[in-house]
């Protein structure tokens, strides 16, 4: 079906979510809790755009909004300037230590002066790690209690014996919220330590055991042995299909 | 038998005593108990009386209640002690003097409930059988009516029930006022069956009992509805989610399903038709939040109680993705009425765009509270003062908060708004699930818009921005000005950052809930002026802008307010006019709140 986003006409497929259009398009819509990989949240409400079907106009979260009809769309007004300005800013009072967010913050020109409860906070709630966590199975952290308590945890704040240490939600937090703390042969993430396993080729400290035995289940191999680094995988690969190509 | 079991024997009188939450709490328990000692001791003579446990009669203030039938008397506040002067009566049918409903406006008594102000310009509906049955007794049901109306509709198409609801204009009570026809409308459309049919049973608004009420003391009236709606969607079951508290609701719930499956009125082909359908009981995950229909799905699926967006309704993808017909516990009373009577009867009562009647909870400082029906379109007047009886005390009225927590503060000017959905959302607040609260001159308008945030910041999902932080900088924000650190500034802030959470937040938590904010900066911007520019509290709540004094002039010397302060803080000889030590005052308003010569002044 035919929609028209800023000006410009396009065809989507009935159910496809309008951010995945848009950005199709080339037209870029900010996002903060949206990723590819797992879809629309609905969460941080930036990507917030003015949706007009026949007499009736409306915001919508395009993450979540899925195309069904023939629409209209602006990305940008005054009205949805000044919401996307004031919700930078109240990130911006909840997660003040974030670097991402104090420069998201400068860009919106944000200009309200309003004091931080917790100036070194640097969780802005988009989820993204919550996902991934549950991506790759080990479902350790969710968002946890109610209202402006609400926060990313484990449960009871306790270390949590589903957590496998990839640290997938460290790596996917746009606001480097999430702490790995590292020592001599181990690492501690959401309260819980790991001890680091040593890669068999170049003797580098890698990763978790309980992280290797996921990623052994989830590409169906037994995990037996000593294990590689991403690296020397590589390497181990690179060397294979060179010596494959000796004749 | 459930709890509430009826003795259901002679020819004789009725008793119906009151056994709802309320009643239950002032002793109805034990009155009953002694009626049916001391009526088992009567065998054999002129008396002869059975009795009967009912629900809430919506004056829980004025409980335990008893009612005799065919005489029609009504007895309020009930003791065990009072029994044997109940029974007495009983032998020559002149009715206990001292227990009759007085009007606490013309202290004149009442033989009848009927003929009180509280109860004269109702209009049951919804709340029909409640109090005239034993929710525990099918039978009772039945004899007024029960299951014509599901019958009736087994007789009909699918489509000609749909269209019915539709003609009769009834819209939901469970806050949104969306016609309830339409939602039906659509989810008879979608395919992709199985499909579901849920009651919203959660009642969140803290101070709103009318579902309560609904589910304890009329429970079948429920299940019709939701029976007749499956005929009509095609769903084949049904979950009713009630809010964890509601011990009795459950109880009752539960008796009026097994006696329904037993009547034949729910399970394989109810009443011989092609439906089969049946019900189940889930309870609810405890959060204000999980009334939010999209939330309460995913609660009922367990997962937790959050909000989705909902660009398609639930009506087409809703419990477990299946087409889904949630509606309010009122909502569904409503319905058997609609298909027994017709929808032209029901379209008959209240106003344009809003047919039928509303259940009020009437709260807060007013002379009468309880639960009150009545047509939609009656006015604020009407329901605060004909029926609730005007503010107690000598007090002015100073402003009535609709809709629960997210709903909006009404001033006297618009007393004479004709209530409806439309009307109290054009004035900047909304019908919400029915909650009335009536403040008066001792009210502080910011402290109640802060009251108000202050739940929604506990009980919002937490899920989006603009509603998660939003809400707190509100909070902030109003904290700061009625605790004295206020600046005009944030009176724009409050604007402003209120549109944001409005047009932005995921659902209708956080898209009303600046409703307390901008109706209190609309009609009673004076006093957050007053608060921040005069540091000053008009009504002499907030305790850092409040001061008050003894006018010497009105003080009699009676001495009550020295005798109440808690601090210390009042000096005077008796007959005396009185003084207050500002500095030893902890500004806690008793003074002023005894005070019977309106001596007591704020500065
Ligand atoms: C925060 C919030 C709480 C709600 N709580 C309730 C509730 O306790 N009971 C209810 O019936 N509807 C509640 N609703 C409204 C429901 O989402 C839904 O609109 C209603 O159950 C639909 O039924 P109706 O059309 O019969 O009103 C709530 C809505 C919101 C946004
Ligand atoms: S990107 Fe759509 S709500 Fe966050
Ligand atoms: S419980 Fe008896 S009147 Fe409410």
């Amino acid at each position: 079906m035919k929609i028209v986003i800023d000006g410009i006409e396009t065809a989507a497929s009935p159910g496809e979510m309008l951010l995945e259009v848009a950005r199709r398009l080339g037209v870029r819509i900010p996002t903060l809790c949206y990723h590819e990989a797992f879809g629309g949240q609905g969460v941080c409400r930036l990507c917030l755009v003015e949706v007009t079907a026949g007499e009736v106009s409306r915001l919508v979260a395009s993450c979540t909004y899925p195309v069904t009809g023939e629409i209209e769309v602006r990305t940008t007004t005054p009205e949805i300037e000044r919401i996307r300005r004031h919700i930078i800013m109240l990130l911006h009072r909840r997660a003040p230590g974030s670097e991402f967010i104090q420069e998201l913050y400068r860009e919106y020109g944000c200009q309200e002066n309003v004091p931080a409860p917790d100036p070194d906070e640097r969780c802005i709630m988009c989820r993204l790690c919550v996902n991934a966590c549950e991506a790759v199975g080990a479902c350790a952290i969710t968002a946890v209690d109610r209202g402006t308590d609400k926060r990313i945890d484990t449960p009871y704040g306790e270390a949590s014996p589903d957590c496998i240490g990839c640290c997938a939600c460290a790596e996917v937090c746009p606001t480097k919220a999430i702490g790995v703390s590292r020592a001599a042969g181990h690492y501690t993430i959401w309260n819980r330590e790991f001890e680091l396993e040593r890669c068999a080729g170049c003797g580098r400290p890698f990763t978790s055991r309980p992280c290797q035995e996921r990623i052994a289940r989830l590409s169906g191999q037994e995990l037996s042995g000593a294990q590689l680094c991403p690296e020397c995988r590589k390497k181990q690969a690179g060397s294979r299909v060179a010596l494959s190509m000796i004749p | 038998m459930s709890q509430l079991a009826t003795e259901n024997t002679s020819n004789g009188r009725t008793i119906l005593v009151c056994c709802g939450t309320g009643c239950q709490a002032s002793g109805s328990l034990e009155v009953l108990a002694s009626l049916r000692g001391l009526l088992a001791g009567e065998a054999g003579t002129a008396v002869r009386a059975s009795t009967k446990s009912t629900g809430c009669n919506g004056l829980c203030e004025k409980g335990p209640l008893v009612k005799i039938l065919p005489d029609d008397i009504t007895y309020c506040q009930v003791a065990a002690e009072d029994v044997p002067d109940i029974v007495d009566g009983l032998r020559d049918g002149t009715p206990v003097q001292r227990l009759l409903y007085r009007d606490p406006v013309t202290r004149q008594r009442y033989r009848s409930h009927r003929e009180t102000s509280f109860y004269k310009k109702q209009h049951k509906i919804a709340l029909r059988n409640i109090g005239e049955i034993d929710p525990g007794d099918i039978r009772d049901y039945l004899d007024r009516g029960g299951y014509r109306a599901l019958r009736t509709a087994l007789s009909m198409t699918p489509a000609q029930v749909i269209g019915e609801v539709l003609a009769s204009g009834l819209r939901g009570r469970g806050g949104g006022g969306f016609p309830t026809g339409r939602k039906w409308q659509s989810c008879a459309a979608a395919d992709n069956a199985p499909r579901y049919v849920i009651c919203n049973g959660d009642e969140g608004d803290p101070g709103a009992f009318m579902d309560r009420s609904i589910m304890e003391g009329d429970p079948h009236t429920v299940l019709e509805g939701m029976i007749i709606c499956a005929h009509a969607v095609g769903a084949s079951s049904g979950f009713i989610y009630v809010r964890d508290e509601y011990d009795l609701a459950v109880v009752n719930l539960h008796q009026a399903i097994r006696d329904a499956r037993a009547a034949g009125f729910l399970g394989d082909r109810i009443l011989g038709s092609d439906l089969s359908f049946d019900i189940e009981i889930v309870r609810g995950g405890g959060a204000f939040v999980c009334g939010e229909e999209t939330a309460l799905i995913a609660s009922i699926e367990g997962h937790p109680g959050e909000p989705r967006d909902k660009y398609v309704f639930p009506a087409v993808k809703g419990l477990w993705g299946r087409p889904t017909v949630i509606n309010n516990v009122e909502t569904w009373a409503n319905v058997p009425v609609i298909i027994d009577g017709g929808a032209a009867g029901f379209a008959e009562i209240g106003t344009a765009g809003s047919k039928g009647t509303k259940v009020f909870s009437l709260v807060g400082k007013v002379v009468s509270t309880g639960l009150v029906e009545v047509p939609m379109g009656a006015t604020l007047r009407e329901i605060v003062f004909d029926i609730g009886g005007g503010v107690p005390r000598g007090r002015s009225f100073k402003a009535v908060q609709t809709g629960g927590p997210s709903g909006g503060c009404i001033p006297g000017s618009l007393l004479d708004l004709a209530v409806d959905f439309d009307s109290l959302a054009a004035a900047g607040s909304m019908m919400g699930s029915g909650g009335l609260i009536v403040m008066d001159d001792r009210t502080c308008m910011v402290e109640v818009a802060r009251y108000y945030v202050n739940f929604l910041a506990g009980e919002s999902c937490g899920k989006c921005t603009p509603c998660r932080e939003g809400i707190s900088l509100l909070l902030e924000t109003l904290t700061g000005i009625t605790g004295g650190r206020g600046s005009i500034a944030d009176l724009d802030l409050l604007e402003s950052l209120s549109a944001t959470v409005r047009a932005a937040s995921l659902c209708a938590l956080g898209r009303t809930a600046p409703n307390p904010v901008l109706s209190t900066l609309k009609y009673f911007r004076d006093e957050y002026l007053a608060h921040i520019c005069d540091h000053r509290c008009p009504a002499g709540v907030c305790r850092e802008l409040t001061e008050f004094y003894i006018d010497a002039g009105l003080c009699t010397g009676c001495g009550l307010c020295r005798r109440k302060c808690p601090a210390e803080a009042v000096s005077g000889e008796k007959k005396q006019p009185h003084a207050i030590d500002a500095a030893r005052c902890i500004r806690c308003g008793e003074c002023i709140n005894n005070c019977r010569f309106q001596a007591v002044r704020i500065r």
